[in-house]
């Protein structure tokens, strides 16, 4: 069935590529949001990324292509304000809008509509095959699918044991189909923000993203102050790594981990190892989650010790190492 | 660990005409382990390109066993952190052993931890007839019902397989591990992926581990033991709702008989205790670590088993009812071998019943290779 989108849609689901699409047709472009009349969306797009900082939704939905637009410049905003916590909030926010948004959706089990919009979307983001059963009242998804994702949920229910499960399928209603993916629509967005690349930014963009930043950088202030010098170990390892030559295995380690520890998204952990002479961009981001604890491997691996690093030659301590027993600690003791 | 020139020549002799050697898809990226006879631990991080560099290695080296990754890797003979992992086909392991049968005791030789005297299988309690001591190993020939014991496993978890998780026959690949049970090879690609604490999970559900009373409707009153019954929306009509649905007799459709279930056993707290009980034992008895261990070498079909001198070996999901290990999977030649027997002991192979009272004896050598490898044998 070809599916039909219209801007209600979009505005619910404005993270699909028919979200941009859309603009494009509509023959908009950047500069108008220099327009006074465009005030409104700016002012929405502000109010979007803040409720997200503060673990708010934002909920409206009023008027559907002030919406799709007002998600857009959301993006745009958010990547230039360039703090990775207001980034992993404002995704975390924007997950649970859709999340309210799909569950309702999948409750309409009637609309055939409907229901090929949602395969599309769960086949689109996650890679998800959803089918309904003949009743239209439960979800089936493979097992591997499920598998895949609910291993990783605590909770007693999600065991498959206490599923129905028949012939490959796990049987599931609505609000739990929604919760299998939950988790990967943030991943998405998250990726979606660090993927792109800024436009010339209109001035009223500009404007209202270095105020924002300007409010929400004290509450970030430690983080940011943490992570501009690095230990010895660690900046000896970018130079290496930056001058193409071969990092050994444990060196390489120990950089991804302290990286993952000060919460460096992975994108840009990746990027850094980009001059290795053997580099694979899809291997080492591999590696990176596995390291983070998401892939593979559930524990989160921690940054080495100085005494352990030093074992390995790969200390290179100065005197402001003074006392500390892990590169994590640098510069965050006293001062 | 087995040093013993008759049973290498004997394995030599196999590897040398092997016809059942079965190398693994995607050899390339596989890692491969051996063993080789009188020296302890394996030879792992190995790679065969090809059937041919694998074939050459097995004539060359005779090695006592041979074993490769379930897994797939982009460098197979780095070390294990460096492998770069791309997934792992789906295994299950089915051992005789672990069934705790009751006919076990019957079939044990006892093998002295003190002296190493072996002896008869003993009802009664153990004493070295040497020196006295009351400590042993058991070294086990297991009998058709511990086969057939294995063989009902098998079936159930093939049953699971192909119904509940709907895996294609033919993705289902079932072998006499060589010993005493069975190894299944799972070749449906969409199983690869899966990480440990997935597989681990998919165990449960094949085990019957973790199935909450709430799942087929049972719930606890708030704030006491007492139970009410509320059916799931989605029904009970498939996997283990079904399978505790039809052992308890109960149907959706009526809630009555099931709360009196529930009442009989004295309440919600006494009535998970005999769920658990119940789902234990309809699921299949396979061994977790194999399942959910990402990184293992796993015996390769149709190589031997230095435990007993068979191979392991393909069995046809269809005919399994009728395949006979001591038969089909005794696959060594007839060479005479002179051994010397360490007690009375007694095996049907290839049909014939090898009852060995005297101290030496003659035998072909896929009988002398069977009694050396239990260690109930030496070669003369
Ligand atoms: S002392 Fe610790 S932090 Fe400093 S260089 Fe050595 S390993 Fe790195
Ligand atoms: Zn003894
Ligand atoms: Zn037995």
């Amino acid at each position: 069935m070809s599916i039909r989108l219209g801007t209600g849609d979009l505005a619910r689901y404005p993270f699909l590529n028919e979200a941009g699409e859309y603009l494009r047709q509509s023959g908009f472009g950047w500069e108008e949001l220099d327009r006074p009349d465009m005030a409104d969306i700016i002012q929405r797009a502000a109010e979007r990324i803040e409720a997200g900082v503060s673990g708010k939704v934002y909920e409206k939905l009023d008027r559907y292509e002030t919406e799709i637009l007002t998600f857009l410049v959301t993006l745009i905003m958010v990547k230039s304000i360039g703090m990775e916590p207001v980034l992993k909030k404002y995704a975390l926010a924007e997950a649970r809008r859709a999340e309210k948004f799909l569950t309702e959706d999948l409750r309409r089990q009637n609309d055939a509509q409907r229901q090929a919009l949602l395969s599309k979307i769960f086949g689109d983001l996650f890679g998800l095959a959803i089918d309904t059963t003949e009743d239209g009242r439960l979800f089936k998804v493979k097992v591997t699918d499920y598998l895949a994702r609910s291993s990783h949920f605590h909770e007693q229910e999600w065991k498959m044991i206490n599923r129905l499960v028949s012939n490959g399928n796990v049987y599931l209603g609505p609000d739990e189909t929604v919760r299998l993916v939950r988790n990967e629509l943030a991943v998405m967005i998250n990726g979606r923000v660090h993927a792109m690349s800024l436009p010339a930014l209109p001035k009223a963009i500009k404007e209202r993203s270095d105020t924002l930043r300007a409010e929400l950088a004290p509450r970030y202030e430690y983080r940011a102050h943490s992570v501009t010098e690095y230990p010895p170990c660690v900046k000896h390892a970018i130079e290496v790594m930056n001058r193409g030559e071969n990092l050994p295995h444990s060196a390489r380690l120990m950089l991804a981990t302290y990286m993952l520890a000060i919460d460096k998204p992975v994108d840009e952990i990746v990027e850094m190892f980009k001059n290795a002479p053997d580099f694979n961009e899809r291997i080492t981001r591999y590696q990176v989650e596995h390291l983070a604890g998401s892939k593979g491997s559930r524990t989160k691996y921690s940054v080495p010790s100085c005494d352990k690093l030093r074992t390995e030659n790969l200390c290179f301590a100065t005197k402001d190492c003074d006392s500390i027993i892990n590169p994590i600690q640098f510069g965050r003791r006293r001062k | 660990m087995i040093k013993s020139e008759a049973v290498k020549a004997a394995f030599r002799e196999y590897y040398f005409k092997q016809k059942l050697v079965e190398a693994p898809d995607n050899m390339d990226q596989r890692e491969f382990g051996y063993s080789l006879f009188g020296i302890p631990g394996m030879v792992r991080h190995l790679s065969f390109k090809n059937p041919g560099e694998l074939t050459a290695a097995l004539v060359r080296e005779v090695p006592s066993d041979v074993y490769c990754s379930n897994a797939l890797y982009r460098f197979p003979t780095l070390p294990m952190q460096e492998k770069q992992w791309q997934g792992a086909d789906l295994i299950f392991d089915i051992d005789g052993k672990d069934l705790h049968l009751p006919c076990v005791p019957s079939h044990s030789y006892p093998v002295c931890s003190n002296c190493g005297q072996a002896s008869p299988p003993v009802e009664k309690e153990y004493a070295c007839p040497a020196c006295g001591n009351k400590k042993a190993e058991y070294v086990s020939i297991p009998c058709g019902k511990c086969i057939d014991g294995s063989k009902k496993e098998a079936a159930r978890l093939v049953e699971f397989l192909t119904g509940d998780l709907g895996i294609a026959k033919e993705n289902i690949h079932v072998f006499f591990s060589g010993n005493n049970g069975f190894h299944f090879h799972i070749s449906d690609g969409s199983y690869r992926p899966l990480d440990s604490q997935a597989r681990s999970d998919l165990v449960g559900y094949l085990a019957g581990v973790g199935l909450i009373a709430e799942s087929i409707g049972v719930r606890r009153s708030p704030g006491s033991d007492l139970a009410f019954v509320k059916f799931p929306k989605s029904g009970l009509d498939y996997g283990w709702r079904k399978r505790i649905a039809e052992e308890l007799d109960i149907s959706a459709s009526s809630t009555i008989r099931l709360t009196n279930i529930v009442k009989e056993k004295g309440g919600y707290s006494a009535f998970k205790a005999e769920l658990d009980r119940i789902t234990r034992q309809l699921g299949v008895r396979i061994d977790p670590q194999v399942t959910t261990d990402v990184h293992r070498v796993f015996r390769m079909p149709g190589t031997l088993n230095s435990k007993s001198g068979l191979a392991k070996f393909r069995c046809s999901l269809d005919r399994l009812d009728s395949f006979d290990p001591f038969v089909d999977a005794c696959v060594l030649g007839s060479t005479k071998v002179q051994v010397r027997m360490k007690t009375h002991a007694k095996v049907k192979l290839k049909g014939q019943t090898f009852s060995i009272s005297k101290e030496e004896a003659e035998l072909p050598a896929f009988a002398a290779v069977y009694f050396i490898c239990k260690g109930l044998a030496e070669a003369a």
